[in-house]
């Protein structure tokens, strides 16, 4: 599949952690830990509309 | 028992993936894609298994444990109508609500004029389907959910909540219900993972088939941009579902993408090009995709001979199974065949007959599969299951 098929916001993605990243003024400790989280839980989203459209 | 039905478990693995190898088990698969039938032979409606998805689960194992079947879809009275009523979809005749309890979920497709996407949204959808999905198509399709820019409501938080939790909780119990498969009866479960083509979801729920057919004559850009925009969406969401053990296909639903519904014009210019990077990323992979062409898709077997060997099975439905075979039977699995209207209405001899001139057709390199042409539902009669399954247990022996 090449570039042009390939859309702005990658599958698996409602909200870029980059994003969510804005809007948090100072991330301590494990950042990684943070955008891991957010992004399998944004991912669940994600599923949650492509399978209403697939499945259901 | 545990230990007779790991066994059972391994050999029925093992046939039935030998055969979608395209290579010769020890003898033919039986793998029925069974839906309502299962709550008559169980004994419940259609409403029962349609909205209650834990009796469906136990319609299908009673099934595949008396029928002695080598692998069965974990549910394939695929719509929960619990689901969709928390949601509030509007788009299903629901048994008991819409339509009578004993007749299948349908689907009701609008009219053109309340097509799910306007002819003028193809750009919002090219841009970002994730958000137009949620944002434009939701509304729509769900009486609860708030439109963009209206007030919010109890109901559309509620949709949101009741569905998402709902549909965790129904595809958890899935990994349950393959398990008990397993575990009761020795059945594997037949496929893992969904896909449709760009072209058949721009079809099916959102521009619908009259305003897609418009459209590639009004706009035939934006129809193949928006089904290039699709193909890494649906790419991803067939593999997040595929078998991580890579043994059972992902299950392809094709719908009207093919002649006479588009001319082999459309075919080649839109359906086909959008959809066969899908399957080759899908292969590369390491996944079958199965390849279930309702309808007749054999206008179209040169393109799928375009495929690596065994990237497909290929599931008949009212096609010429024979010509099937003939055209790519070298390349990939064949399953299914034996016309639904027999096994409604003809009497277990010709059933019995029937599938002895597929398995005589079709079948004797291996690299074939018995079931019927398209999803079994209530109309089938027990004795002629019964006939197709005992007849392929004796005669589809190597």
């Amino acid at each position: 599949m090449d570039e042009k098929q390939k859309s702005k916001l990658k599958p698996g993605v409602c909200i870029p952690w980059e994003e969510k990243l804005k809007e948090i003024p100072k991330i301590s400790g494990d950042e990684q830990l943070i955008q891991k989280v957010w992004e399998d839980i944004d991912a669940l989203a994600y599923m949650y509309i492509w399978q209403c459209l697939l499945s259901f | 028992m545990a230990g007779k039905m790991e066994k059972l478990y391994a050999e029925r693995l093992k046939r039935y993936v030998t055969a979608m190898r395209n290579d010769k088990p020890d003898r033919i698969p039986i793998r029925p894609f069974v839906a309502e039938f299962t709550a008559k032979y169980a004994g419940y409606t259609c409403q029962e298994v349609t909205h209650d998805y834990e009796k469906a689960f136990a319609a299908v194992r009673k099934c595949a444990a008396d029928f002695d079947w080598d692998a069965v879809v974990g549910n394939m009275v695929y719509v929960w109508t619990g689901l969709t009523e928390a949601i509030g979809l509007k788009y299903y005749g629901v048994p008991g609500i819409d339509i009578s309890p004993d007749t299948g979920f349908q689907y009701r497709e609008p009219p053109e004029e309340q097509a799910f996407m306007k002819p003028d949204e193809y750009d919002q959808l090219i841009e970002d389907p994730t958000g137009f999905l949620f944002n434009v198509w939701l509304p729509r399709v769900s009486s609860d959910v708030s439109q963009m820019g209206q007030p919010t409501s109890y109901r559309s938080n509620l949709s949101f909540l009741k569905g998402g939790m709902a549909m965790l909780s129904y595809f958890n119990a899935f990994g349950r219900q393959n398990e008990l498969l397993q575990s009761e009866s020795g059945t594997v479960s037949a496929i893992s993972g969904i896909l449709k083509a760009p072209f058949d979801i721009l079809a099916d729920k959102l521009r619908g088939y009259l305003g897609l057919v418009t459209d590639l004559f009004d706009r035939p850009d934006k129809v193949l941009a928006a089904c290039e925009a699709l193909m890494p969406h649906l790419t991803h969401v067939a593999l997040s579902g595929a078998d991580p053990d890579k043994n059972v296909p992902i299950g392809f639903w094709m719908h009207r993408g093919c002649v006479p519904f588009v001319s082999q014009e459309h075919f080649d210019k839109f359906y086909w090009p959008t959809l066969k990077p899908i399957i080759e990323e899908i292969w590369a992979n390491g996944h079958q995709v199965l390849f279930y062409a309702e309808g007749d898709w054999n206008a179209h077997l040169n393109s799928f001979a375009e495929l690596r060997d065994g990237s497909i099975v290929f599931h008949v439905d009212k096609a010429d199974i024979f010509e099937a075979h003939k055209g790519i039977g070298h390349k990939f699995c064949i399953s299914g065949g034996i016309p639904n209207v027999l096994l409604s209405y003809g009497t277990p001899d010709e059933v019995r007959d029937y599938c002895k001139k597929v398995i005589d057709g079709v079948a004797g390199d291996g690299g074939y599969i018995m079931d019927a042409s398209a999803i079994i539902q209530n109309d089938a009669k027990v004795e002629n299951i019964k006939a197709m399954t005992e007849f392929t247990r004796e005669y589809g022996v190597y």
